[in-house]
């Protein structure tokens, strides 16, 4: 392999790794503030591609501007679903097995839903950008990958905004970090919790129809990038934000580079083995061993 | 006598089971029944794990088809497959403890978790495994006559061993510490428990059922698939039938493996998302409003009976 | 008497703060021991460590003759420590007697022939024997405090830490748990008793370790620990001067 390649392989790498983080945000504000584990994530990912794509089919809508409007639109989805199943969805100290299987339960019901209106057959969202590349002599950039991961990047950005420089953001950093204190000052912890939700839900439907652009999809579409946001979360750890991104690309890194290893079609076993690998070894994810570190003495 | 009572709907039910193919059944509900019977297994197994011991996996498909695979390439290299059934259990039981040695010392939901990502992981090994043929399947070749009565009775001695050593854990010594961890793991170390070695043992005593079930069918099934048995939905189909029947209870199991099997039948050909969206929306007011599913939905009818019986 | 529990430079840290820090002290057999300090000065976490709920970040620990620093607590249990929890934590789906069951079936010693028999003495030792059907959500906090005392002498313990048994009672309540706990004692095993109430450590302890940040602050009979002025001062503060 020429340099060259290995360049085009970290490219993608890179690039991936923005699209990962997008994808993996969505489960980390859940997770964080509100202890739960969104085993339906995977669903919202995979109803977002669909609606990115529908706008496009049926209503000529560019896939980018679906993806802006997926935003709002699976915000108040969010918010309807914590407000029905609110009973469930107690904010808590620790992730409880009961919300685990309500997810999971939430997870079948959109998975479903999915086979009914759109079957088993795959769909792409093709755009004129799809198979489009940037060429720098020998390095080549997909158009698409380059695309999605500056939407990504911009969506990102707009979170730390959100969350360093409005009164819910710092409700949602004072919430994971202490949810009694969150109480005694007078957080509103209801509130805010029903609202972290829908911006997780949020970026998951937004982060699905940027996976749409990139990847074919059916409605078993979410499965392994759930996967995948559990390593990004446990690799990074839930502290802070800059972990979901060193995780996303620990992660991006280890899959791309690893062809250069194992035979392609092991490839999603990667995923797999380093979740497993990274929750036994790494309880507080990267950062949280970063953050051990810098405390102790 | 209000205890022969009690006792004794299981056995009936037992002797009528026993004595169904004797009717001429159509061939196609002893079928469904055989079915069901594994089903009703791998179910009762899984809560010994998950309902008695709150440790709740989703990956029980791996030891569900490592099952099938052991009893397929033993029967096609001769061996009889009653002596296979065993055989799968064992490995089954070896590689529970492959999977539980590291992964016990995860809580709850993080346990949870690690189960689906060595379920998709071993999927995805085998299914690039060249020597069980790979992706493609592999098939059993069998010099004996296909004798539908015998597969039956095969299923419906295995659910019954299960239902058995249900039972014989949940009154035992055993059992009780189980019962500790779920309720509070650190408290039950407090009190003297090992709670590593209980749930190993739990787990080696699930996946052992679960094996042989994932033997027995592939015997009947004369032809497995890494894509069939160790589906993702395969681990899921487990763990949905003791969560609906009634987790942590002897007979839920039974009785969420027994719809499970029968709505199975009638609406999987036909309609398979209906079948697993009714599911999940069973989970999601099953989490809600009764926990203890449909045994625990039952529980309350009765009382409810009995008060306007008392009034 | 001989020593039964010896403790050495105990250190406990916690993201940089010292819980523990190089604590040392002997316990003599069939003594009740008191340890007693302000809120946070590490009692609980010492109990935590001695019965292996934790491990300490240094120091040793030896019971009986044998090492057991980081031991867990199921074998720390085998070995003949038990405690007690400041919070009671019943097992909410069982019975009183099922819950004494699991102390029984799993603590230290020989497998019981008679289950249900020892557990009813230890039921009646504690004073709960009317309640052994009943399911152990249903208890008053005095009752889940029994509770808790009967789960963990099932374990039949040489040596078993209490902590703050007497929290949340009334003070008749107080009187009989402080009479079991002689009563424990005299039938052989050596208590270590975490208490805010200095009258019950005054009236029940040969022995007194008193712990401040952390630290041994300073140990002996009660009567002098009550009346040292470095005592006073960590629980009261300085007496104003003039």
């Amino acid at each position: 392999m020429t340099f060259a390649d290995y360049l085009n392989l970290l490219i993608s790498a890179l690039l991936l790794a923005g699209t990962y983080a997008a994808m993996a945000v969505g489960m980390t504000v859940i997770y964080g503030v509100m202890k739960i584990v969104n085993l339906a994530h995977a669903g919202f990912l995979m109803l977002g591609a669909y609606f990115v794509y529908e706008l496009h089919e049926r209503a000529g809508i560019h896939p980018l501007a679906g993806v802006l409007l997926a935003f709002p639109a699976f915000y108040f989805v969010g918010m309807l679903v914590h407000w029905v199943l609110g009973r469930g969805i107690p904010v808590s100290d620790e992730p409880t097995l009961a919300s685990l299987l309500l997810m999971f339960g939430l997870w079948l019901v959109l998975q479903n839903l999915g086979y009914l209106v759109w079957g088993t057959s795959d769909r792409s969202i093709l755009t004129p950008m799809t198979f489009a590349t940037l060429r720098f002599g020998e390095i080549t950039i997909p158009k698409i990958g380059l695309v999605v991961f500056a939407s990504a990047l911009v969506s990102l950005l707009a979170l730390e905004f959100l969350l360093h420089k409005t009164w819910f953001g710092r409700s949602v950093r004072a919430m994971i970090q202490n949810r009694y204190a969150c109480r005694i000052v007078g957080v509103p912890v209801e509130r805010t919790a029903r609202m972290t939700f829908g911006v997780g839900i949020a970026f998951a439907g937004a982060a699905g129809g940027l996976l749409g652009l990139l990847f074919p999809f059916s409605p078993d579409f979410g499965r392994p990038f759930l996967l995948r946001s559990f390593v990004i979360i446990v690799l990074g750890g839930i502290e802070s934000f800059s972990g979901v991104f060193i995780g996303a690309l620990i992660l991006s890194l280890a899959e791309t580079f690893s062809i250069l290893i194992i035979p392609a079609s092991y490839q999603p076993a990667i995923s797999f083995g380093m979740l497993v690998l990274a929750l036994i070894v790494l309880p507080g994810g990267v950062a949280g061993l970063l953050a051990r570190k810098r405390r102790l003495r | 006598m209000a205890r022969v009572v009690r006792v004794l709907p299981p056995f009936l039910l037992l002797a009528l089971l026993a004595l169904l193919p004797l009717f001429h059944l159509a061939a196609n509900r002893v079928k469904v029944l055989f079915l069901t019977f594994l089903l009703i297994t791998a179910s009762v197994a899984w809560n010994i794990l998950g309902g008695f011991t709150g440790q709740v996996s989703f990956g029980f498909a791996v030891f569900y088809g490592l099952g099938a695979y052991t009893t397929a390439l033993g029967i096609n290299a001769g061996l009889s497959p009653y002596l296979t059934y065993p055989l799968a259990a064992a490995v089954a039981v070896v590689a529970s403890l492959l999977v539980g040695l590291p992964t016990f010392r995860l809580r709850g939901p993080y346990f949870a978790i690690a189960t689906i990502g060595v379920g998709e992981a071993v999927r995805v090994i085998m299914t690039n495994l060249a020597f069980t043929g790979g992706a493609s399947g592999y098939r059993i070749v069998e010099h004996v006559p296909f004798r539908q009565a015998e597969h039956y009775y095969t299923g419906l001695v295995l659910a019954t061993l299960a239902v058995g050593v249900s039972m014989l854990v949940r009154h035992s010594r055993f059992g009780l510490g189980l019962r500790a961890i779920r309720d509070d793991q650190e408290a039950a170390a407090d009190s003297g428990v090992n709670p590593y070695a209980l749930k190993l043992a739990a787990h080696a005593l699930a996946a052992a059922l679960t094996g042989a079930s994932g033997g027995v069918y592939a015997r009947y099934a004369a032809f497995i698939s890494p894509d069939g048995v160790f589906a993702f939905q395969r681990s899921v189909a487990i763990l949905l039938m003791p969560i609906i029947g009634g987790v942590n209870t002897i007979w839920g199991p039974v009785l969420g493996g027994g719809v499970y099997g029968v709505i199975e039948e009638e609406l999987a050909a036909r309609f398979p998302e209906f079948h697993l969206l009714l599911y999940g929306l069973l989970v999601i007011l099953i989490i809600l409003f009764e926990p203890g599913g449909l045994m625990g939905l039952l529980g309350r009818a009765r009382r409810l009976f009995q008060r306007g019986r008392d009034a | 008497m001989a020593v039964i529990l010896t403790v050495r430079d105990l250190t406990k840290y916690f993201f940089g703060l010292a819980a523990l820090d190089s604590v040392s002290f002997d316990i003599r057999e069939g003594e009740i021991v008191g340890l007693i300090g302000p809120n946070g000065a590490g009692k609980t976490t010492l109990f935590s460590i001695i019965a292996g709920s934790q491990a300490p970040t240094s120091g040793a620990i030896s019971f009986e003759g044998s090492d057991i620093t980081g031991v867990k607590s199921f074998r720390a249990v085998h070995s003949g420590i038990a405690r007690t929890h400041q919070i009671t934590r019943p097992f909410r789906s069982m019975t009183v007697s099922e819950n004494v069951e699991v102390g029984l079936c799993f603590g230290r010693g020989r497998r019981t022939r008679n289950v249900e028999k020892e557990v009813m003495e230890i039921l009646e030792l504690v004073g709960l024997h009317g309640h052994a059907s009943m399911p152990a959500v249903t208890l008053s906090v005095g009752h889940l405090k029994r509770l808790e005392l009967a789960r963990t002498l099932a374990a039949r313990p040489r040596l078993l830490l209490c902590d703050e048994v007497c929290a949340g009672l009334t003070e008749s309540e107080m009187q009989s748990i402080l009479d079991l706990l002689r009563r424990i004692q005299s039938l052989g095993t050596t208590i270590i008793y975490v208490e805010h109430n200095l009258r019950a450590i005054l009236s029940t302890c040969h022995h007194v370790i008193v712990l401040n940040f952390g630290r041994k602050l300073a140990e002996g009979p009660p009567e002098q620990m009550r009346n040292d002025p470095a005592v006073i001062e960590a629980y009261i503060g300085k007496k104003a001067e003039g």
